[in-house]
C-alpha cells in the first residue's frame, strides 16, 4: 500500500503554478491505470493534523481555499475568496450541480475522503480546462487501483470517534486487482450529534448522518487500453443547519461514469481518455424540526446532468499539451411550497428554479514548452458555449418583463505563464483572461432566501458575462532545510455579479427583510496572497507556517463580502520511531474590512490550538495507525468571518481514530 | 472470502442504483395540473337555455353553458325551428331582469343592443349578474329581435349560479359620491405565476329612473352604464398572515381602453390566495372608494385590505 501511494500521490505543499504534464514513462504504460498524466497539484486526502478528515476539513488545509459554513456539514468551498459560481468543481472532470438553491450541497458534500485519491486545485484561468471559470478549478480525483498489483486483494478500514459532537465514523475500502481486471469499492458512514461551542453550549440543529459508497470496475481491453465504469452513491439524512431556518431531511446523489482510455507508445499523442457520465441529485429541505417557524414550507430540488469529457495528451520533445473537450446538459429544478396555518386551505407554490436547462460545450487546450532546463512557457485557452433555457420563464418575467427564454453565450479564455528556475529560486509569472456565464441562481433564481443577509434573491436572465483579467506571480526559495514560497494573484473583474437591494417587490420568505436582485457591478477587484514556510529544524522535527491575506473591493471601493482577513497557520511535527506528535496554531485576525451592505458585521480575531499524536504498529500482519488528538484545545468560543448567522464554531474536540491497512 | 464480499457489494450497489433510477423520493410538482386543480378554465360556449317563439328557436349560450354571478360573455343564435338554419336577424336586444318575491324588478350591467357577428352568425353581448338566483328573486331574460319587418319578443327565465372561480369575482358598493358601482373581473380566468393582463368592467347605477315610463324593460335597460375615464388603482397582496403582506412588482393600474373595459397588469409571484386592493378614482382624480393599504412586510400579521378589494385564488 505504501509503495502504491508513493506512486499515486504526488504530494505538493503549495499551489504549483504550472500546467505541467509529467512524462509518460514506458514502465508505467505497461501498468495501465497508474498513469497520472495530469500531475499538477495533487494533495493526499489527509491534513497535517488529522489522518481521518472529511473532504471539507481536507480542503480547509489548502491555503487558497476558505469556507462558508452554515453548520457542521457541507461547507461551501471558496477558491481565491470567490464563491462556487466562480469556480468549476468537478469529480474526475465530471460536472455536477447541487440541487439546493441555498448552496447547502456543494459537490464536495457528495464524496467522501476514502473514495478520493487527491484534489487538484488550479487557480484562475489555468482552471479553465474543465469549463469556464473565474476563480479556478477544484477537481476531486477518485481513487483508482492499478492493474496487476502484486497484492491481489487489499484495502483499509478506518474507524474513529470525535467526542465533541459524538461523531462516529467507519470508512472502509477494498480493491481487487489482476492483470486485466480491477475493482475498487468503498463505503463510509458518519453520524454526528449536535456539537458544543467554546462556552460548552450545545449548538442545536448541527447534527448529520452520511452514507457514501462507491464502486469502480476496470477492464483492460488491450495492453494499452482499458474501460472503466464508476459509480458513487451518497446519502445524507437529518442534517442540521443551525444558521438556517430549516434542515436537510434527505439528499441523495448518484454519480456514474463510463470511460475508455487508450495509451500510445509512439507518436505525438500519448493518451486519449473519454468519458460519458450521468449524475442525479435530489435534495429535500425540511422545517418540521423547527416548530418555531411561522410557515411550514417544502423546498425540494433536483439536478440532473449528462455529460461527456474527452481529452488527449500530446508530447514531443520539449513540447507537451493537453486538449480537452467538455459537454454537458443540466436540468435544475427547485420548488417552494408554503402551507397556510389552516392546512385545509390552498397551498402557495412557486419555482425557485423554474426548470432551467444549461447546456455547455467547450474546447480547451494547454500547451507548455520547456525552453531550457531552467525555464518553461505555458500557454492555454478555451472557447466555451453556454446555453440556458427557462421552461417557466413567466416567473422570471415578473421582475424582468420580456427577458428571453433562451440565451446563448460565448465564453473565451486565455492564459499564459512563464516559469524560471535560478539555482535555489523558482519564479513564475502569469496572466489570464476569461469569461463566465451567470449561474442558474444568478440568472433564473426566484425568491431564493439567503439567511446570511436575510434577503430574497432574484435572478436576472439578461446579466452580462463576468469578465476576469488576472495576474499572478510566485517566488520560491529552497535549501535543504528551508523552503519559502510567496504567491500573489490579482483579479480585475468586469460585470461582477452580486445581489443588490431592489426597490421593487416584497419578500416572500417570512424571515427575510427585503428583495435583492442579482446585478452586475461595473468592476470589482480581488487580491490574494500567501506565504508558505517550511523548515526542517532537525531530521525529525519540522516547522511549517502559512500566512494568507486577501482584499476585495467593489466598483465604489467598498468591501466585497466573504473575503478572508489576515490569517495564519503554524505547525510543528515531531517524529520519533513509530510515534508522531503534531501541534498547530491557526487563526484569523479581526475582519476589519467587512461589508455591511452584504450582511457582514465585524468578526473578531480568534486562534485555535490543536494537538495530536499518532502511533504506528502492527496488528499481526496488518499495518495500523492509532491517532488521538484535540482540536481547539483551549476551548475558544469563536465564529469566523464566513459563518452564517455568526453561529459559533465547535469548541474543544477530542478525536481518536484507528486505521488498519490490509 | 474477500472477493465474495466484493461481489456482494457490487450486487448491493447495483440494486441501490436501480432503486434510485427508478424514482425520486419525492415527486416533482406537475405545475400545469397544480393550477388546474383549483381552476377549471372555461373556453367553450355552450347552450344555457333556448326558447321557441313563432317559427324561431332562440338559443342563449355562455361559457360552460352556465350563467354565473359576475361577468358573463353571452351569445345568442336564432335558427329556423323547422330547417334548423340560421335566420337573417337585423336587430337583437337583451335585458336581464330580476324579480323578487315581492315583485320588485331590477336589472344589472348589461349590453342592451347585441352586436351581430356575421362570420359565425350569432349575436354577442355581455351581462354582469349582480346576484345569484335564489329564494328571494329570480332572473329572466327579455329578448327582442327583428326578422325582416317583424318584431318578436320572448321572456326566458334562467338560473344564475355562484361563480366558483374567484378570479372572476365581482363587488358592488356605494362610492363617496353616493353612487352605486359594480366592479367585475373579466380576465384572467386562469392566472399564472407571471405577469397577467387584468381586465375589469366598472359600472354605475343610473339614478332618476322615471317611474312613469312605459314598460319596465324600457327604463331598466338604462339602469347601469359603463363609467368613463376612471382609474382603478391596484395593489395586489397575499393576505395570509405567514406571507406578511407580500406583494409583487411591476403591477399597473387599470385604465379604460377603447373597448370600454379597464385594463391593467397584475403579477402573481406564487399560487395561493391573493387580494386585489383597489382605489377607484373618478376622471378628476377624486377617490370614489378604497383605501391605501400598508406596504410594510409584516410576517405573522394578516394583511389589511382596502375598503375596496376583491379576493382571488389560484
Amino acid at each position: 500500500m505504501k509503495k502504491l501511494s508513493l506512486v499515486l500521490f504526488i504530494l505538493s505543499l503549495g499551489l504549483d503554478v504550472n500546467g505541467q504534464i509529467a512524462p509518460v514513462k514506458r514502465d508505467t504504460t505497461r501498468r495501465l491505470g497508474e498513469v497520472k498524466v495530469d500531475a499538477t497539484i495533487k494533495r493526499k486526502i489527509e491534513s497535517d493534523m488529522k489522518m481521518a478528515v472529511s473532504v471539507d476539513e481536507f480542503l480547509a488545509s489548502s491555503d487558497n481555499i476558505s469556507f462558508i459554513k452554515r453548520g457542521a456539514y457541507a461547507w461551501e468551498p471558496l477558491l481565491n475568496n470567490m464563491s462556487t459560481e466562480r469556480s468549476t468543481i468537478t469529480i474526475d472532470g465530471m460536472h455536477i450541480f447541487g440541487a439546493c438553491t441555498d448552496k447547502m450541497d456543494p459537490i464536495t458534500s457528495y464524496v467522501e475522503s476514502n473514495n478520493l485519491s487527491s484534489v487538484d486545485i488550479k487557480s484562475g484561468q489555468e482552471g479553465s480546462m474543465h469549463g469556464a471559470t473565474v476563480a479556478g478549478s477544484i477537481d476531486l480525483k477518485r481513487r483508482s487501483t492499478p492493474f496487476g498489483l502484486q497484492q491481489k486483494v487489499g484495502g483499509a478500514y478506518q474507524t474513529g470517534f470525535e467526542f465533541n459532537n459524538k461523531q462516529a465514523f467507519n470508512l472502509g475500502n477494498l480493491f481487487y486487482s489482476t492483470d486485466n481486471f480491477v475493482a475498487d469499492g468503498s463505503i463510509a458512514f458518519r453520524k454526528a450529534g449536535n456539537y458544543y461551542d467554546g462556552n460548552n453550549k450545545e449548538v442545536l440543529h448541527s447534527q448529520y448522518n452520511k452514507l457514501n459508497a462507491s464502486l469502480g470496475l476496470a477492464y483492460k481491453t488491450s495492453p494499452l487500453s482499458a474501460i472503466r465504469v464508476d459509480a458513487i452513491f451518497d446519502r445524507a439524512k437529518d442534517v442540521g443547519f443551525p444558521a438556517l431556518p430549516m434542515d436537510l431531511w434527505l439528499s441523495r446523489a448518484i454519480i456514474t461514469s463510463a470511460s475508455y482510455k487508450q495509451l500510445f507508445e509512439q507518436g505525438l499523442v500519448k493518451v486519449w481518455d473519454t468519458k460519458v457520465y450521468f449524475n442525479a441529485v435530489e435534495h429535500y429541505m425540511d422545517d418540521t424540526t423547527r416548530p418555531e417557524n411561522l410557515v411550514h414550507m417544502d423546498m425540494p430540488g433536483w439536478s440532473t446532468t449528462y455529460g461527456l469529457v474527452s481529452k488527449i495528451n500530446l508530447k514531443k520533445d520539449r513540447y507537451s499539451s493537453e486538449v480537452q473537450f467538455n459537454a454537458y446538459d443540466n436540468l435544475s429544478i427547485a420548488e417552494m411550497r408554503m402551507y397556510p396555518q389552516d392546512r385545509s386551505k390552498q397551498t402557495m407554490f412557486a419555482y425557485s428554479w423554474p426548470w432551467v436547462t444549461t447546456r455547455f460545450a467547450s474546447m480547451a487546450m494547454n500547451n507548455s514548452w520547456e525552453i531550457s532546463g531552467r525555464s518553461k512557457v505555458n500557454l492555454g485557452g478555451s472557447l466555451g458555449w453556454n446555453y440556458n433555457y427557462s421552461k417557466y420563464v413567466e416567473f422570471n418575467w415578473i421582475f424582468h418583463p420580456g427577458a428571453p427564454q433562451k440565451k446563448n453565450r460565448w465564453l473565451p479564455s486565455l492564459h499564459a505563464s512563464y516559469e524560471l528556475n535560478l539555482n535555489q529560486f523558482d519564479i513564475s509569472l502569469g496572466t489570464g483572461f476569461g469569461h463566465r456565464a451567470p449561474s442558474v441562481s444568478e440568472a433564473y433564481g426566484y425568491y431564493i432566501y439567503n439567511s446570511f443577509d436575510r434577503y430574497d434573491y432574484i435572478g436576472n436572465p439578461d446579466l452580462k458575462n463576468e469578465i476576469s483579467y488576472e495576474g499572478n506571480a510566485s517566488v520560491g526559495f529552497k535549501t535543504e532545510k528551508l523552503s519559502i514560497a510567496a504567491k500573489v494573484n490579482y483579479f480585475y473583474i468586469n460585470n461582477y455579479i452580486i445581489g443588490r437591494i431592489l426597490s421593487l417587490g416584497s419578500p416572500m420568505n417570512y424571515q427575510s427583510v427585503g428583495v435583492k436582485g442579482y446585478t452586475s457591478l461595473s468592476k470589482a477587484t480581488l487580491f490574494n496572497t500567501a506565504i508558505n514556510v517550511d523548515y526542517k529544524i532537525l531530521d525529525n522535527l519540522h516547522w511549517k507556517g502559512v500566512l494568507t491575506y486577501a482584499r476585495g473591493k467593489d466598483d465604489e471601493g467598498g468591501n466585497l463580502p466573504f473575503i478572508r482577513p489576515l490569517s495564519y497557520q503554524t505547525s510543528l511535527h515531531y517524529g520519533y520511531k513509530k510515534l508522531g506528535l503534531r501541534t498547530s496554531l491557526n487563526g484569523d485576525f479581526a475582519q476589519t474590512n467587512y461589508s455591511p451592505i452584504y450582511g457582514e458585521d465585524l468578526t473578531g480575531a480568534y486562534k485555535i490550538w490543536n494537538l495530536s499524536a499518532d502511533y504506528s504498529f502492527n496488528l499481526g500482519k496488518l499495518k495500523s495507525v492509532f491517532q488521538v488528538g484535540a482540536e481547539n484545545l483551549l476551548n475558544e468560543y469563536y465564529s469566523t468571518y464566513a459563518d452564517w448567522g455568526n453561529i459559533p464554531r465547535m469548541g474543544r474536540n477530542i478525536f481518536t481514530s484507528l486505521k488498519v491497512n490490509f | 472470502m474477500k472477493v465474495s464480499i466484493l461481489v456482494k457489494t457490487i450486487v448491493f450497489y447495483a440494486a441501490l442504483a436501480c432503486v434510485f433510477f427508478g424514482s425520486c423520493t419525492k415527486g416533482k410538482t406537475n405545475y400545469e395540473a397544480e393550477r388546474g386543480d383549483v381552476i377549471e378554465e372555461n373556453t367553450e360556449f355552450k347552450e344555457v337555455s333556448n326558447a321557441v317563439t313563432a317559427n324561431y328557436t332562440v338559443s342563449i349560450e355562455a361559457l360552460n353553458g352556465v350563467l354565473y354571478r359576475g361577468y358573463n360573455d353571452i351569445r345568442v343564435r336564432i335558427k329556423n325551428t323547422q330547417t334548423n338554419t340560421p335566420v337573417e336577424v337585423s336587430d337583437l336586444t337583451f335585458l336581464p331582469i330580476r324579480t323578487t318575491v315581492i315583485g320588485e324588478k331590477s336589472s344589472c350591467p348589461n349590453r342592451y343592443n347585441f352586436d351581430y357577428k356575421s362570420a359565425d352568425k350569432y349575436f354577442s353581448g355581455y351581462t354582469v349578474f349582480t346576484s345569484e338566483s335564489d329564494a328571494v328573486g329570480s332572473w329572466a331574460l327579455y329578448i327582442n329581435f327583428t326578422v325582416g319587418n317583424q318584431s318578436f319578443s320572448l321572456i326566458k327565465e334562467v338560473s344564475v349560479r355562484q361563480q366558483p372561480n374567484k378570479n372572476l369575482n365581482m363587488t358592488t358598493f356605494t362610492g363617496l359620491d353616493d353612487e352605486q358601482y359594480v366592479i367585475a373581473l373579466i380576465a384572467p380566468q386562469k392566472p399564472n405565476v407571471a405577469e397577467n393582463k387584468l381586465v375589469a368592467g366598472i359600472y354605475k347605477l343610473n339614478r332618476a329612473l322615471d317611474p312613469s315610463a312605459e314598460g319596465p324593460a324600457d327604463q331598466l335597460q338604462f339602469s347601469y352604464s359603463q363609467v368613463e375615464r376612471y382609474t382603478l388603482k391596484l395593489d395586489p397582496r397575499m393576505p395570509e398572515p405567514s406571507m406578511g403582506n407580500h406583494s409583487s412588482p411591476n403591477n399597473r393600474d387599470l385604465l379604460q381602453d377603447t373597448d370600454g373595459l379597464y385594463h391593467g397588469v397584475v403579477n402573481y409571484t406564487m399560487t395561493g390566495n391573493w387580494t386585489l386592493n383597489f382605489i377607484l378614482l373618478n376622471p378628476v382624480g377624486k377617490v370614489i372608494r378604497g383605501t391605501e393599504v400598508p406596504k410594510d412586510f409584516t410576517p405573522g400579521v394578516e394583511g389589511r385590505k382596502s375598503e375596496l378589494h376583491l379576493d382571488i385564488l389560484f
